[in-house]
């Protein structure tokens, strides 16, 4: 009879780390390997020994209850029968192991569940409304469009629902395009004395006229004057808070991005501001006399580093 | 268990086919200090594959969703096992109501 005891299988003591373990069986691996020893029928045999103890050992697990003696060697040295995908598939769907889901495009717990309420629903009237059947009531989705500012800042909406009641929604700051507020218990009635679904709301943020976002980030792009970006000027900016006055430094240009800390959304974002220098809107013949005989202190291409320039 | 003794396990599979399995999502191992480590539920998930891919000459393209369906049934029986156990736990005029019906 062979050896049966993993360590000796693989060759290492009791004490062997996990990489010496790997090691050890990557070398008899190789060294046995059947489709490597076609000469050597009980290749396969020793080949499927060692993946066995290999198998058991590099399971920390395993090797720590066949070290406490609680399963032994013999159990597993036989080719476990194999375990099929469906013996573990189900049992990780409802909520063992872990599961795989389906993902995109296939099913919520929250559509089979409006999928049972109704076909438990109809048996219920079916069979002439028998005693205390008792089942959640079905979820019921809505979309609530709601202004830009009013999603930074939170803001409370009262809907109307197709019964007549109406239902006042906290939207809390900070909301995201596409959250969904879930108000428990304003949903469809539970049937018997099953609770009421849930009310499930889907916020939309309307685009703002100047207002973009990013994570908590407000940006802005201020226009600005030409006097004002060469000369500097403390201009009024409207954040999603109100109006603050904002200094600009002498010099800036397009481009330039000054930041008003903590005037973005819940106070933990930014606001900044990106300046756009804009041209007087009708000929300003002085302003071209002037750049006519204007000799600039430095000279500089502001298209250096384009390609073909 | 470790990527090597999953593929030990499977003679014909390649590290560099079971990282691309890995990588579409179709097995999802935890990642260990020493790489990826797969429970029982993902070797039989290789397994699986594996047959639909040798056995079953199942194209490449099709297994995602081939996976997805699998998933849905899967999920389908957890549920309505889920549900036959809350029958099972009603009293006997209702689960014969729920039977008649």
């Amino acid at each position: 009879m062979a050896a049966t005891d993993p360590y000796q299988i693989l060759g290492v003591k009791k004490t062997a780390t996990e990489a010496e373990l790997r090691t050890a069986y990557r070398k008899l691996a190789k060294q046995h390997h059947p489709d490597l020893n076609p000469g050597k029928p009980e290749a396969a045999e020793r080949f499927k020994r060692i993946s066995v103890a290999y198998e058991l050992l590099s399971d920390k697990e395993k090797r720590a209850r066949f070290d406490r003696g609680e399963i032994d060697a013999e159990g597993n040295e036989r080719a476990p029968e194999r375990p099929f995908y469906r013996d573990y598939a189900e049992a990780a769907a409802g909520g063992g192991q872990r599961r795989y889901s389906a993902g995109g495009g296939g099913m919520s717990p929250d559509d089979l569940e409006e999928i049972l309420a109704q076909a438990f629903g109809h048996a219920r009237r079916g069979a002439g409304g028998g005693p205390g059947f008792d089942l959640r009531g079905a979820d019921v989705r809505y979309t609530l469009t709601i202004d830009f500012l009013d999603a930074a800042n939170g803001v409370t909406r009262r809907i109307t629902l197709p019964d007549g009641r109406t239902l006042d929604v906290r939207i809390p700051a900070g909301v995201h395009d596409g959250h969904v507020l879930r108000l428990r218990g304003q949903g469809e009635p539970g049937i018997g004395s099953g609770p009421a679904g849930d009310a499930l709301v889907e916020v939309s943020i309307a685009p703002h006229p100047y207002f973009v976002r990013e994570g908590d980030d407000i940006i802005v792009t201020l226009p600005v004057t030409i006097q004002e970006a060469v000369l500097g000027a403390s201009l009024e900016v409207p954040t999603i808070g109100g109006k603050v006055r904002l200094a600009i430094p002498p010099n800036s240009g397009t481009g330039t991005r000054l930041r008003l800390r903590g005037r973005g959304i819940g106070g933990k974002g930014h606001q900044y501001v990106d300046l756009r220098v804009v041209l007087p809107p009708a000929e300003e013949p002085a302003l071209a006399e002037f750049l006519r005989s204007w000799t600039p202190a430095q000279t500089f291409n502001p298209r250096d580093g384009m390609e073909g320039t | 268990m470790r990527s090597e003794a999953v593929l030990a396990l499977l003679g014909d599979l390649d590290a560099g086919e079971l990282a691309a399995w890995i990588e579409r999502g179709w097995v999802q191992p935890e990642t260990g200090e020493a790489g990826w480590e797969f429970l029982e539920i993902d070797v039989a998930r290789v397994r699986l594959i594996h047959d639909l891919r040798r056995h079953m000459d199942v194209a490449e393209d099709t297994v995602p969703l081939v996976l997805s369906l699998l998933d849905q049934v899967y999920e389908l029986r957890a549920r309505l096992r889920d549900v036959l156990a809350t029958v099972d736990r009603q009293s006997p005029e209702i689960r014969a109501a729920l039977r008649g019906s």
